[in-house]
């Protein structure tokens, strides 16, 4: 480097990396600081809610205490009266009340980390035999299979989903829960495979062979040998492609619109979260709140993996 | 090594790959061929299909919105190719100078990208809100650009450049990291020599640093057009009146009038352009 700067150097410097920084951060204090206003509080263009509102998220995460219902004083009377029978009582209050309004977040929320952490798992389990078939083994049609990986994962969601979804109808998957969902999962699984087999398949090149030669010597067989010293040298790498994996499916939201729109009960985050702003106005605290807490996850994900997840990203081919 | 070794190997190795490669065979391979078939039948979504032909193809070349999509799906690739990379490139260039409180920033500025796409979209839509939004407080109440506030994301040819700003924001981390890496491992005599010769910071960067990244670059480029040609969450969440072509293809399919035959044939013309590309691409780039 050019050793010393001078003073005028350094003050361009560090405005243009502030100016950076804000510009990659400030969505993201937005979205917090709206979180947690309150709704008269909207309006001001200031970051810092004038009063600390948590209602969002207390709402959200089902911490708040059964709304008071609103009971005109004619009713009220009628619901003192002790000798109305409590279920009689019960019905006239749920007149006034607006249980049904509730977002089940908890329910979207559970639904989005099974079928992400299923498919993570999988698509690490399936992507490390075959990424160390590949980078390691010799057999027919293999530099074909390399390639074609890629190829393939480039081809997008988009040019896919007519045919895939006229092939979940045609054998029936799209006629039951179960069936959709499975659907789902192995296109959270093909959406994931090529991109984990490739991140895989360049780690298991940078060990050496020497360790697997060292126990095959020692009477392992390859399979031992793959199970007993690649992958547990590889650790970090393959929580770094789960990570990544987990969070592409945590994201997906084309294959969830196509799939889920009439199961309401299955559908994953970004569905819901799509669906509750486009049918209500103004609840933009709720809608932060929600965004804050579908964030959260993917961004400790990535702090912990970001380490390897860095050199993985730079070495190609990666989604973005 | 011995035939019985080499034969083991291979049966092993074809073991390996099979489960991955033959999910990959049912569920990307087959649809591809699936959906050129599919392209010459009129579909509905209940799978119900007659042959029609090319009719798909001519009702669409009879489209004036399918143009429309490409002439949107062009100013989109061009913004956010040119954004990106320059954005990316920058940033690089800035990040790999010494300064206090480096690793924090170079954190930061990686947010964008790790984010879900799901929920940044509404912060961005809060910026852009024409009753709360912080853009039409400083354009009209503070700097009296304009009087009265704008929807900049209901109207559809101001939110086209909403969007391309969105993905640059979204993507340029990973041109960065690519930048960044290459940067690294410039030997630092060139910039020396190059000082030598009496070259200005401007001079090191136009004779050292971008001779440097050439093919970087071109990496660069040729990936953001392979992954924005197909770009569907970050415009359909963002704008949905912004119509690029995978919006448009997906109008077809799913919503209104619904006609996946004519999907279907957008999305072969699409990945013939694509194919195209990834083959460039494969050829020119990977070293897999």
């Amino acid at each position: 480097m050019m050793n010393k700067r001078s003073t005028t150097q350094s003050v361009i410097l560090y405005t243009l990396v502030l100016a950076l920084v804000i510009f990659c951060v400030f969505p993201f204090l937005q979205i917090l600081s709206t979180s947690l206003k309150h709704p008269i509080d909207w309006g001001n263009p200031s970051l810092i809610p004038r009063v600390l509102h948590l209602d969002a998220y207390k709402e959200l995460l089902g911490l708040m205490p059964p709304k008071e219902a609103d009971v005109p004083a004619s009713v009220q009377r009628l619901l003192d009266n002790p000798a109305l029978s409590a279920e009689k009582k019960q019905m006239l209050l749920d007149k006034f009340s607006s249980g049904g309004d509730v977002f089940p977040f908890g329910r979207y929320m559970l639904n989005t980390f099974v079928i992400s952490f299923v498919t993570g798992i999988c698509s690490t389990f399936l992507a490390s035999l075959a990424a160390y078939a590949i980078a390691r083994l010799r057999f027919p049609a293999q530099s074909l299979m390399a390639n074609g990986v890629l190829f393939v994962y480039m081809v997008g969601g988009v040019l896919l989903m007519v045919p895939l979804y006229q092939m979940s109808v045609n054998v029936g998957l799209a006629s039951s829960a179960t069936g959709t969902i499975f659907s789902l999962f192995l296109i959270y699984l093909i959406q994931t495979l090529p991109v984990a087999m490739y991140m895989l398949g360049n780690y298991f090149r940078t060990i050496p062979f020497s360790l697997e030669e060292a126990a095959m010597m020692d009477g392992c067989s390859r399979v031992e040998a793959f199970w007993r010293i690649i992958m547990p040298l590889s650790k970090p790498m393959l929580f770094t492609v789960f990570i990544y994996c987990f969070v592409i499916a945590w994201n997906e939201y084309l294959f969830a619109s196509v799939f889920l729109k009439q199961y309401q009960d299955f559908q994953t985050l970004p569905l819901a979260l799509q669906t509750l702003f486009t049918s209500k106005n103004a609840i933009w605290d709720r809608i932060m709140a929600a965004s804050m807490l579908t964030l959260l996850p993917v961004v400790i994900c990535f702090m912990l993996a970001n380490k390897h997840l860095s050199g993985g990203l730079t070495d190609g081919g990666v989604k973005g | 090594m011995s035939s019985v070794l080499i034969k083991n190997e291979s049966r092993l190795g074809l073991k390996l790959v099979a489960p991955a490669v033959g999910i990959i065979g049912l569920l990307v391979i087959y649809p591809i061929l699936f959906n050129i078939y599919l392209s010459f039948f009129d579909v509905q979504l209940n799978g119900t299909k007659t042959f029609v032909g090319m009719e798909n193809y001519t009702d669409l070349l009879g489209n004036p919105r399918y143009f429309h999509s490409i002439g949107v799906s062009v100013i989109y690739l061009i913004g956010t190719v040119v954004g990106t990379t320059v954005l990316g490139l920058a940033a690089a260039i800035l990040m790999n100078q010494e300064f206090r409180f480096r690793n924090l920033a170079r954190g930061l500025i990686l947010l964008p990208y790790f984010a879900p796409v799901i929920s940044v979209v509404f912060g961005w839509q809060f910026i852009f809100d024409p009753v709360n939004g912080i853009y039409n407080h400083v354009v009209v109440d503070v700097l009296h650009l304009t009087d009265t506030r704008e929807n900049l994301i209901g109207n559809p040819d101001s939110a086209l450049f909403v969007v391309i700003l969105f993905d640059i924001w979204k993507h340029f981390p990973i041109a960065y990291l690519l930048f960044l890496a290459k940067l690294q491992s410039v030997p630092k005599d060139l910039y020396e020599a190059a000082a030598i010769d009496g070259q200005n910071a401007w001079g090191r960067f136009w004779h050292v640093t971008l001779p440097e990244l050439r093919f970087v670059i071109a990496t660069v480029v040729l990936l953001r057009i392979i992954w924005n040609l197909n770009r569907f969450e970050d415009v359909y969440l963002l704008a949905p009146n912004v119509e690029t072509l995978p919006i448009f293809t997906y109008y077809q399919a799913f919503a209104g009038i619904v006609d996946q035959g004519v999907a279907a044939a957008i999305s072969v013309i699409q990945l013939l352009v694509l194919v195209g590309l990834i083959w460039l691409y494969v050829r020119k780039v990977l070293k897999w």
